[in-house]
Order: structure tokens, then C-alpha cells, then sequence
């Protein structure tokens, strides 16, 4: 399959730190099985706190009975209605029906997280619209079933305002179906919890690599719109903890991820420079 | 030697990174002011702008990044902040000295070094003290910069040794060199004044825990009290400067952060205002049963007019205050980001490096801009330009087949694999198909000359009545009326308002833009002008990664003729946006109205060959780095500069707006096809 579906059973708790009361809002909304849209640059932590909440609303709170209960669907511009919802294959002299990821995830009452939902082709948003709604139905027009949603069953989609073109943007037809949750990168001192938590490092370290972040993202107009991540300076934090110097691991992990522009390589590495002892 | 403008680029990100907020970068030589003075060695901070020496005598260019960033840290930890009250209130050494009323006049650095007798040297003091503080609290948050720093402080020492103390000067010299690490104890060996001990031991407790600005003042008074009896060396090489050269670029930072908490106090005295008046009114449906005595004044009439006073005395203060900033340092460019672009001598046959600076802007619409004029523009030329772009608009998806994967089973691949497994041989297994978008990957700039002579009126169009008489509507033949958007455009009046080049040129954007739109094509539009080599102004009135809207229809109509036309950098300047946008096709469009020509654009003002020359090579360069470039112009004479400046086949002379539909889009068919 072309989709880049991920199944998670998530019997171990996935980190988050909360920034603020993301985690009660969005028990909240489960509850009231409101669809969720968490808005936010990448790398700050959006699939980690879906996780990270499916694993307090299936392993730990009230639905207990999913065994997988998490279907993460990475959008790309070639994915269709037909990747999510399914497909025949050929099977000997006979098509047999193969159900995909959203349809799964619609029969058996999991949580269908889709990244970056812009991303995909406009026909995938006929399928959300039925599912978000009072109806909470999934047409599936090749068998022509018209499948309801299971009563744990949860769209939750994520989006990213600042990097995706205004020619890509979400319809408010389809915005308005969600309640929407703002991520942003958390400030420097949290930020230094997380990257000391995921990566290993000491706490001087971390808490210098979280001001790298915070400089560096004051230079995101310039040909990078996304700044530097968490995720980013966690993996520099993770190559630091296996003994690669600081500024050789902030050079591969962050200035060569976040431009390609040789000026701004070039003053990253100066700030980066400036930053770590 | 290095050379500012050699790592000014780099530079700037690397202080917008560290600030949080763009600053131009510019040499020392370039400030310009009618009330201060600046050093070419010496480096300022104003509110805009990072002021550095032209050239350093050496090779790492890092020594620009210390400099910056000391200049950034006394932003970050508080120089400017300085406040007199709470210097008075926190240094006891102060305390007893005669404050005077705080004016507008002067900074409270200023009023501060009154309170000495010898303001210069208070002045002087603490500056090194500040330092002191400063390059320590700078060493402890960006610990990288330290070897750097030594580097360049060593380099420094080198080229001025401490020199015997025998003065005033040599003891501040001692000072600085001790601010760039020369040892205490080689300093104290050369004092003969007996007070360098002393000082030094003040600025060490500062270097062993800073604090704020605070304990600098604290240490000025002491380093103060220590040297004050040693006389002004009238003989040695350091002069301080007289009191009225005090004035610094510091002095008006402090003065703009004061500017902003009056901004605030104002603010509260108006919210306090309110608060009263509320309050009065309240009690003045109470106070009927109140009962006042004859003559009695309740306490909050008083109140809420001297509340208006205070709040009318401290607006004049503000206006004042700004407007004295402004005289000293220029109206803050904070908005615009400059650029520096390489230039063409043709006469010497070289590029002169970094001789442009140019001034991105954005154009911003005015408040309740005219839009109908326009709106009624695009209505009436838009459909054509936009049949002519339908031509060259791909289809939105195709359907490929036989793939291995996709979206649905290809029946005739299928059969054929049915055959081949009957026949015993091996089936394809490519038996889906799918649908598949099919990309423009085009982003154009258009960039619209904004000289003073785009305010020129074009001779009036023929009186064919183009939409009328060629294009008669058949259809509803009934809407041809008041309403009908395809009038012309100014009601027949008795002396119609003769229409301009830049007009046209306006209108010209609108229409691409609505055809752009519809295509589905990325598109920025700007505007240049400008005035001399130092003051090239680009304006965007859109980027490409932006839709149109309304405000920016309000930028297109506040585009307005402006000054002169050094087309080169403005050109090297859309050629760097369009290669950032990274588009696979690059297309820059020059919309102009005459040959390139500025105040210093050639050996002579009034010859254009040098701007010609200039522009062509631009265009090269463009071509060169695969931006697809095409000029059109309105000047009639055009063909006469316009040959020498790109080939035949990248040109075009237009006539009236009438023209300019098919034109453009004939241009735009060829260069994105």
C-alpha cells in the first residue's frame, strides 16, 4: 500500500509535557466525541501528544477494548479517498475488498490521527466531512456501504498553518468541523525538560541546545518557515549523548536540516557557535 | 583585513537571531545625524540599525560577531533601561547629590553625569564599567563567544600596550586594557598613581558577579571618587571629550525606552481617567440622596482635573521627545530590511562590490483606498487576458494506467494479464490506474518602475472604443447600460483628468494578476525606485506565497511615482526572490517607462549609457541563474536603449493599456511554455 499508515498499539506511556490544558481540553472533546485539529509548526510535538492521549483514553481511562487503538495516516499530495477508505485486490481469479487505514479505524473504534491534512488530495475531505459531523458515517462508494462510525471512533487531523501555501489551505468548510488545538515550540526552560527527558543529555546541555532553538527560530522568514524543531534538537541532544562533539552534532542535526541557503547555514552555525560553550 | 560589507549578510542573521528583530547592519562611516557623531572605529546600537566599524585589521571574521554581539548585549541586559529615579533610589553613593526635575532635553544618562562634576569622565567610567558588566553577563549566556573574544581583545592589546600610569589617561587606558584581559598584576606594576588598585578591584567584583545597570552607576561613583582629583591630561593622547560631545547613541536608545514607559504612563493616567469618570457618574445618581454641604468639592472633581493635566502635559512631553529623537537619529526604518547588491562599471570593466544598498519595503494600502476604479479595471480587461491564459493552463489531473498501484483496477491491463497467465506466461502486474496532478511549477515576479516620471500622462487612446465597437456584446445587448462594467472607465466629464503612465502601469498588474489567479501560477508584484546608490527602495506589494486580496489590491493602487530608476539592483534583487521561491520556471517581467537613470548612476548624471550597461549586465546575470527575463515598456523611444539592453526577442514597446492584454500574455505564453 502507497500510504504511510502507522499502527499503534501503545502499551507504554509516550512522553509529553504539557504547555498548558491541551491534555483536559482534549479529554474533554473525546468525550464529546468532537473531532480534534491540532494547528502547529512540525516538530513540536503534535503526533507525540495524540499518543501520548490515546494511550490515557484506551490504556488507561475509560475504552479499554481496541487492541489497536491509534491509526496514524501521514497525508502526501498522492493520497486519495481510495488509500484511506480501500481498495479490491486481485486475488487468484476474484477481487477480494481490503479495507483501509480510516475504514479500520472507523470499525473498530480507534483513534484516526491524520499528519498534515493538506497535504492530501481534496476528494479525502468528502470522507471527512460525513465522518465529523452528527452523522458520523463513512460512505464507502466502491462497495457501496455506508458504514457507521463505531461509538469510540475519533477523527483527529493536524495541520500546519505557517508552512503549507495559501493555495493549500484548509477550507473552512472543513476547518469548522473541528475544534482546533494552537501548538507551538514551548518556551526555552520546558523545552529544556523535554530535550534532557528524550535525548539524555545532562540539563546544562539541554538547556543550551533549548536557546539554540529559541535563536534560531527568530531567523524562520528567512527561507525556512518552520524554525528550528524539538524533535531537531533532540536528535542534537541524542548525538551529543553518543559522544559526537556539540557543534558537530548541531551541525548535522540543525543546520543542514532546516536550510539550504549557505548564508543562513552560515549564520546558524555562528549563533550555534555563540550559544554552546 | 576584513571588510564589513564582506560578512554584512551573514552578519545580520546572525544579530536578528540573537535579538529576536531584524537590524540593518551598516558601516560607522555610513551614520548620519545632524546632532551626533560617530567614529569610523567605533561600533552603536540605534533602534534600527547595528552600527560597525568599515573595516577590522584582521582575518577572523568572527570579530564582527564579537563586536555585534556586544552591542546587542547591553540591549539585552539592560543598559538602556537606565532609569534616573531608580538610580537615586538604589545608588546611595547618589543620593545626596541635587537631582534636578527631569526634563525632555536630555537623557537621564546625561542627567545622571551632571550630577558630577566632571560629567565626561563619569561619562567615561561608566561606559567602562558597563562593559565590564556587560562582557561578562555576554561570556556567561553566549559561552561560545569567548575565544573569540580573547582572540580579537588580544589583537586589540597588541596594537595598544598598557603604558606607564602616570595620569588621567593612562590610568583609563589601564582600565580598558584590563577590560581586554590584560593581567592585574603587569597593570599594577606600571601604576604610579597608587588608585589603580582600587578600581581595578571594583570592576573585578563586577566581573565576579554582574548584576544590573545599577551596579555599574554604583561602580562609577567609586572609580569617580578614586581618580576625580587627578587632573585632564591637556598633553596626553587620550582627550575626553567636551561635555557637549557626550552625546551618544546610547543616550537616545535610553531616551526611546523612556519614550515607551511615558507611552505607558499615559496610558494609565487615561485608564485612571475613565476609572473616575465612571466612578462620578455612578455617585451622581448616588450623591442626590447624598446630601453634599454648600461649597463642598468632592474629592474626585479635583482629582480628574489634575489627572487631565498631568495626562496633557505628558502628551506635549511625548510629542517632543519624539520628535527630538527623530532629528537626532533619523526616522527608524524597522519595517524594511536592506540589501547590499554588486554594481556594473562598464567603463572599467568591473563589478564594484556591495555598491547598492537596497531597501525591501512592504507597500502597504492607504486606509480607505479608491478600489472601484481598479475593481472596474479588472472587470473589463480581465475575461480577455484570462482566455488568452486559459490556452496554456494544463488540465488539473490525468488519469495514468497501468501502474502498480493506484486507485482503481485498469480493466485492459487486467484482461491482458488474464491472457498472458492463460497463455501461460508471465502477467504484467501494473494493473491499476490512477490520477495523477499535473504541475505548473511556474513563479513569475513582476516588477513596476515607480520613477517620478511614470507621474507623465500618456497620450490619450485613440477614440475607438475598443470594448464597444470590437467586441459588441450580442448576447445581452440590454446590459449595455450605466451599469455595465465594460464602460469606460471616467465618465465623460468637461476636463477628464488625463490619464498617467503609472496608471497604466497599475492597471496592467491588476489585470495579470486576476489572469495569474485564475492559472494558478505563483506570482510577486513589486516596485522599485529610489535615490542614489545607498538608498535603492524595492516595495512588495505581493510575494508569491501570498493570495490576493483586498489589501493587496489597496498596495497595487498606492503604488505611486516616486524617484528615480537604478534598475540594476532592483532587478538582482526579484532574481534572488524568484530563485528563493524555488520554482523549477522563473520569470521576471520589467515593467518600466524609460531607460534606467539615478542621481549617481554613472560618472555623470545625465548620461545613460552606464545605467544601460549596468541594467544589461543584471539581465545577464538573471539569465545566467535561469530566471526568464522580459522587458516592456511604454517609452516609445524604448527600442533605442532597450536593443543594447537584452535581445530583440525580450522586449516589447506598448502603446495603451488596450495593448497590454495580449501582449503580456503572449509574453508570459512564450517564457513559461
Amino acid at each position: 500500500m502507497r500510504e504511510a499508515a502507522n499502527l499503534a498499539n501503545l502499551d507504554e506511556e509516550p512522553y509529553y509535557l504539557p504547555v498548558g490544558d491541551e491534555v483536559e481540553i482534549f479529554q474533554a472533546a473525546y468525550e464529546s466525541r468532537l473531532p480534534v485539529l491540532l494547528k502547529g509548526p512540525t516538530g513540536c510535538g503534535k503526533t507525540r501528544f495524540v499518543e501520548h492521549m490515546v494511550w490515557r483514553l484506551y490504556r488507561q481511562g475509560p475504552v479499554s477494548d481496541v487492541a489497536v487503538p491509534l491509526i496514524t495516516l501521514s497525508c502526501n499530495e498522492d493520497l486519495t479517498a481510495t488509500d484511506m477508505v480501500g481498495r479490491f485486490l486481485l486475488q487468484g481469479d476474484s477481487t477480494v475488498w481490503q479495507d483501509g487505514p480510516l475504514t479500520q479505524a472507523v470499525r473498530s473504534g480507534a483513534i484516526c490521527y491524520l499528519d498534515e491534512i493538506v497535504e492530501a488530495r481534496k476528494d479525502t475531505t468528502v470522507l471527512i466531512h460525513s465522518l465529523t459531523d452528527h452523522r458520523r458515517l463513512l460512505p464507502i462508494d466502491k462497495t457501496g456501504e455506508l458504514l457507521p462510525a463505531h461509538p469510540d471512533f475519533l477523527l483527529v487531523m493536524s495541520y500546519n498553518p505557517g508552512y503549507q501555501s495559501v493555495l493549500k489551505d484548509l477550507k473552512p468548510s472543513t476547518r469548522q468541523r473541528f475544534v482546533s488545538l494552537a501548538f507551538d515550540y514551548p518556551d526555552p526552560e520546558r523545552e529544556a525538560v523535554i530535550i534532557a527527558h528524550e535525548s539524555g543529555v545532562d540539563d546544562p546541555t539541554a538547556e543550551r541546545l533549548a536557546v539554540i532553538g529559541e535563536k534560531v527560530r527568530n531567523l524562520k522568514e528567512h527561507g525556512f518557515e518552520e524554525g528550528v524543531s524539538t524533535r531537531l534538537l533532540i536528535y542534537t541532544g541524542a548525538l551529543i549523548r553518543r559522544d559526537i562533539s556539540p557543534r558537530r552534532a548541531a551541525d548535522i542535526a540543525i543546520v543542514n536540516a532546516v536550510s539550504d541557503d549557505p548564508t543562513v547555514q552560515d549564520a546558524i552555525g555562528d549563533i550555534i557557535d555563540a550559544v554552546l560553550p | 583585513m576584513i571588510e564589513l560589507a564582506e560578512v554584512e549578510e551573514r552578519l545580520a542573521l546572525f544579530a536578528e537571531g540573537i535579538a529576536g528583530r531584524y537590524l540593518h547592519i551598516k558601516p560607522s562611516s555610513e551614520f548620519t545625524s545632524r546632532r551626533l557623531r560617530l567614529g569610523v572605529e567605533e561600533s552603536a546600537l540605534t533602534r534600527d540599525t547595528l552600527y560597525l566599524p568599515e573595516r577590522l585589521a584582521t582575518v577572523d571574521p568572527a570579530a564582527y560577531r564579537v563586536l555585534a554581539l556586544q552591542q546587542l548585549c547591553h540591549r539585552e541586559f539592560g543598559t538602556f533601561r537606565f532609569n534616573i529615579e531608580e538610580a537615586r533610589a538604589r545608588v546611595a553613593a547618589l543620593g545626596p547629590m541635587q537631582v534636578p526635575e527631569v526634563g525632555v532635553r536630555l537623557s537621564d544618562f546625561q542627567l545622571l553625569f551632571q550630577q558630577f562634576s566632571r560629567p565626561d569622565l563619569a561619562s567615561r567610567l561608566l561606559q567602562i564599567a558597563e562593559r565590564a558588566r556587560v562582557d561578562t553577563l555576554m561570556m556567561g549566556h553566549y559561552p561560545g563567544i569567548r575565544r573569540h573574544f580573547t582572540a580579537y581583545c588580544t589583537l586589540l592589546l597588541n596594537g595598544s600596550p598598557p603604558v606607564p600610569v602616570d595620569g588621567l589617561a593612562p590610568l583609563l587606558h589601564a582600565l580598558d586594557c584590563h577590560l581586554l584581559g590584560a593581567p592585574r598584576l603587569l597593570l599594577e606594576d606600571l601604576d604610579q598613581t597608587a588608585r589603580l588598585g582600587r578600581m581595578l578591584e571594583n570592576l573585578l567584583h563586577i566581573q565576579q558577579s554582574p548584576r544590573d545597570i545599577y551596579q555599574s552607576v554604583a561602580a562609577c561613583c567609586d572609580l569617580y571618587k578614586a581618580c576625580e582629583d587627578l587632573p585632564q591630561d591637556l598633553t596626553g593622547d587620550v582627550v575626553l571629550p567636551l561635555e557637549e560631545e557626550l552625546d551618544s547613541p546610547a543616550n537616545w536608545l535610553q531616551r526611546e525606552g523612556r519614550l515607551d514607559d511615558w507611552r505607558e504612563d499615559l496610558a494609565a493616567l487615561e485608564e485612571q481617567m475613565l476609572a473616575v469618570d465612571m466612578l462620578e457618574g455612578d455617585e451622581a445618581l448616588a450623591g442626590e440622596s447624598e446630601n453634599l454641604q454648600d461649597g463642598q468639592v468632592r474629592p474626585e472633581d479635583i482629582n480628574l482635573q489634575t489627572l487631565k493635566n498631568q495626562r496633557d502635559t505628558l502628551a506635549r512631553r511625548i510629542d517632543m521627545e519624539r520628535s527630538a529623537i527623530q532629528d537626532a537619529v533619523g526616522r527608524p526604518l524597522l519595517d524594511a530590511r536592506s540589501f547590499r547588491y554588486d554594481e556594473w562599471d562598464y567603463l572599467h570593466r568591473r563589478y564594484l562590490p556591495h555598491w547598492c544598498r537596497l531597501y525591501e519595503e512592504r507597500l502597504e494600502g492607504e486606509q480607505n483606498p479608491d478600489l472601484q476604479t481598479l475593481q472596474a479595471v479588472m472587470r473589463r480587461h480581465g475575461p480577455s487576458v484570462q482566455k488568452a491564459f486559459e490556452q496554456i493552463r494544463p488540465q488539473g489531473y490525468q488519469r495514468v494506467h497501468r501502474v502498480a498501484d493506484g486507485d482503481e483496477l485498469d480493466f485492459n491491463a487486467l484482461i491482458a494479464a488474464r491472457q498472458d497467465v492463460r497463455a501461460g506466461q508471465t502477467p504484467d502486474e501494473r494493473v491499476y490506474s490512477r490520477r495523477d496532478r499535473v504541475h505548473r511549477d511556474v513563479c513569475a515576479a513582476f516588477l513596476v518602475d515607480l520613477s517620478a516620471s511614470t507621474d507623465d500622462p500618456i497620450d490619450p487612446p485613440p477614440p475607438v472604443e475598443w470594448d464597444d465597437e470590437e467586441f459588441p456584446n450580442l448576447r445581452e445587448p440590454a446590459a449595455r447600460d450605466a451599469d455595465d462594467p465594460r464602460a469606460p472607465l471616467t465618465p465623460a466629464e468637461d476636463d477628464p483628468p488625463r490619464r498617467r503612465i503609472i496608471d497604466l502601469q497599475r492597471e496592467s498588474m491588476l489585470v495579470m494578476s486576476s489572469a495569474l489567479e485564475k492559472l494558478g501560477d505563483s506570482y510577486g508584484i513589486y516596485g522599485f525606485s529610489g535615490y542614489g546608490r545607498d538608498c535603492v527602495e524595492f516595495y512588495v506589494a505581493k510575494e508569491p506565497s501570498e493570495a490576493f486580496t483586498t489589501r493587496t489590491l489597496a498596495a497595487i493602487a498606492s503604488m505611486k511615482p516616486k524617484r528615480s530608476t537604478r534598475m540594476g539592483p532592483a532587478i538582482r534583487h526579484a532574481v534572488r526572490k524568484l530563485i528563493q521561491s524555488g520554482n523549477a520556471m522563473k520569470v521576471l517581467l520589467i515593467l518600466s517607462d524609460g531607460f534606467p537613470q539615478d542621481t549617481d548612476y554613472g560618472p555623470e548624471r545625465g548620461e545613460h549609457e552606464y545605467g544601460v550597461q549596468d541594467t544589461a549586465r543584471a539581465l545577464q546575470e538573471a539569465h545566467d541563474k535561469g530566471v526568464e527575463t522580459f522587458c516592456v515598456t511604454v517609452d516609445r523611444s524604448g527600442n533605442d536603449y532597450l536593443k543594447r539592453m537584452c535581445p530583440r526577442s525580450r522586449y516589447t514597446i506598448i502603446e495603451e493599456i488596450e495593448d497590454l492584454p495580449e501582449a503580456l500574455s503572449m509574453v508570459y505564453q512564450t517564457l513559461t511554455r
